[in-house]
């Protein structure tokens, strides 16, 4: 939204152009910041973020790491997605089951995935079962919400109608309500991947700080490694610039996915 | 037959808010005029009332709890609910449950009045200004996605482990929707009022004040809400990693001591609060701006 590329009609500077003005500005500060320190100094700089970025790239223990967080994300999302869609389904076209779990599920809502991070630890140790643990747990939430949402608000006239034609309760759920659930299930989904990828950066960090050493693996755990171990801020930086590229990137792919499963929504 | 609940759940929010139970508003057959009270009415409004839905569902829960640490039998692993329950009581007594939780909240509170302060005004701002806007959106754009649990190695550089850390990260993520509901707030005001009130001939102050605020506020705080159910999220990894005290500290702290009751208490806790805080804020959202309900904003 912010790229927008057209010359005003009156002239002056166009707009993609004072879009960047800011962020130049402030990476010269920081550059030049950065320059009045003694060359020890661990102190971050766009150019060593830069060096930092290549050299991690080079020895492919960037891209190592990015694939094993994203791939413990989805697998903790396929866990959540499983978990939560049928949840989802069973709460939203029955009412019985919606009174009945909602206090349950209404009080572990509040509950932030990291303070199950020391159960999942005692359960699993520090390993990979943990993280995904933290991950499902975290993307359950949004999906079940989601998805008892866009079931208890299908047409009713498309229930009916179903019913008119003699279809049976499970057929009815199978053909009307979950197709017509698929709107909110996608939203759910986007949501929840959202906070799957935070959740992993914080239980690899977290499992990474409390474990003391370099067991888990993934982009959180190089994080802690660069700030516990080797000091190396830039290094830190480049991790928080690939969780904010990789967090855009799954943001944007969704989007896509709604986009062109639901072109009528636009 | 699939039930369609009434009141409005916004899927988009973060912590979107449930409809009232069916039940809540029905009076019992044993309340109805004309009718005789009868022992089984009586027993049929409460079954179906809403406490009591939400007693038996925890009593059932509770339950399984018990059972499942019976069969687990391994009291660091699952301690049974009595034990918890022990553990919280001793916990209460020494007055650590509210020291800890007072001090997460005050954290909470600082972050959240900085957020405010800086995020509603330079919303105000962007959102009327285009040039300021063109400016600064790219910033907001290029930061946003990063998580504030990401910035967490770089603040304990800068912050150390301390209080600093878990406020500067609760601030941050508190920020973004902040801004972006206070900006969208302000854009969706309808150009009907102001043209009205400039007709009217106030001036700009006063329409600032008196229409400008009142019709962005319901959008605001959305956001607020939002970003307290964030930052309350994030308060707890901060905590665990980078801070001496409050209630993430406290879970792990517990469980490096290996006492698993406490630690179940404090998460208990953690749930307790968050959901006391909504449901406070869900009511301050009500009281202070009731007109929001004709404005499509789900409450």
């Amino acid at each position: 939204m912010s790229m927008n590329v057209n010359v005003r009609a009156t002239g002056g500077i166009p707009n993609w152009a004072k879009a960047l003005t800011l962020p130049i500005i402030l990476l010269v500060i920081w550059q030049a910041w950065a320059m009045t320190l003694p060359e020890t100094s661990p102190a971050p700089a766009p150019l060593k973020v830069v060096q930092s970025f290549a050299e991690l790239t080079a020895s492919g223990e960037l891209i190592w790491a990015t694939i094993q967080s994203l791939g413990r994300v989805l697998a903790g999302f396929a866990i959540a997605m499983v978990a939560g869609r049928s949840l989802g389904v069973l709460m939203g076209s029955s009412r019985i089951v919606r009174e009945n779990l909602d206090p349950i599920v209404e009080s572990f809502r509040p509950i932030a995935p990291m303070a199950i991070l020391p159960i999942a630890i005692l359960w699993f140790g520090t390993g990979t079962p943990a993280a995904l643990t933290i991950v499902a747990y975290a993307a359950f939430f949004p999906l079940l919400i989601n998805t008892i949402h866009g079931v208890s608000r299908v047409d009713r006239q498309l229930i009916r109608a179903a019913q008119t034609m003699g279809l049976s309760r499970l057929r009815t759920v199978l053909v009307v309500i979950v197709p017509a659930a698929i709107p909110s299930v996608l939203l759910g989904s986007r949501l929840a991947m959202g906070v799957a990828w935070t959740a992993i950066i914080a239980a690899e960090l977290a499992v990474g700080a409390k474990s003391g050493g370099g067991t888990s693996g993934g982009v959180g755990q190089m994080m802690f490694v660069f700030y516990a171990y080797s000091i190396d801020l830039n290094g830190i930086v480049v991790c928080m610039i690939v969780v904010g590229v990789i967090a855009l990137l799954i943001d944007r792919l969704f989007r896509l996915v709604e986009h062109k499963l639901l072109p009528w929504r636009n | 037959m699939p039930a369609t609940l009434p009141g409005k759940s916004p899927a988009m929010t973060v912590m979107p808010e449930d409809a009232p139970a069916v039940e809540t508003a029905r009076p019992n057959a044993a309340t109805a005029p004309g009718r005789r009270i009868s022992i089984a009415g009586v027993a049929r409004g409460v079954w179906r009332a809403r406490w009591f839905i939400s007693l038996r569902a925890f009593a059932t829960f509770i339950c399984l709890w018990a059972l499942l640490a019976a069969w687990v039998s391994s009291p660091l692993q699952l301690p049974s609910p009595a034990k918890v329950f022990d553990a919280m009581v001793g916990l209460a007594a020494k007055g650590e449950l509210l020291s800890q939780t007072l001090i997460s909240a005050s954290r909470l509170g600082v972050a959240l009045m900085v957020a405010t302060v800086i995020a509603v005004p330079l919303g105000f701002a962007m959102a009327l200004n285009r040039e300021l806007n063109t400016y600064l959106d790219p910033i907001v754009e290029l930061l946003r996605p990063i998580s504030g649990i990401a910035w967490i190695p770089l603040g304990l550089f800068i912050f150390g482990v301390g209080g600093t850390l878990p406020v500067f990260i609760m601030a941050y993520v508190a920020f973004f929707p902040l801004l972006l509901n206070t900006i969208d707030g302000v854009r969706e005001i309808d150009r009907k009022l102001l043209a009205a009130s400039r007709t009217m001939g106030i001036t700009r102050r006063a329409q600032m004040v008196h229409v400008m605020v009142p019709a962005a506020l319901p959008s605001v705080m959305v956001g607020f809400r939002i970003a307290f159910a964030s930052a309350w999220a994030a308060i707890i990894a901060a905590e665990l990693i980078g801070s001496p005290s409050g209630l993430g500290f406290s879970i792990e702290w517990y469980r490096q001591l290996l006492m698993s009751p406490k630690v179940f208490s404090f998460i208990v806790l953690i749930g307790v609060v968050g959901y006391l805080s909504d449901v406070v804020l869900r009511t301050v959202q009500r009281k202070l701006t009731p007109w929001a309900d004709g404005m499509g904003i789900d409450q």
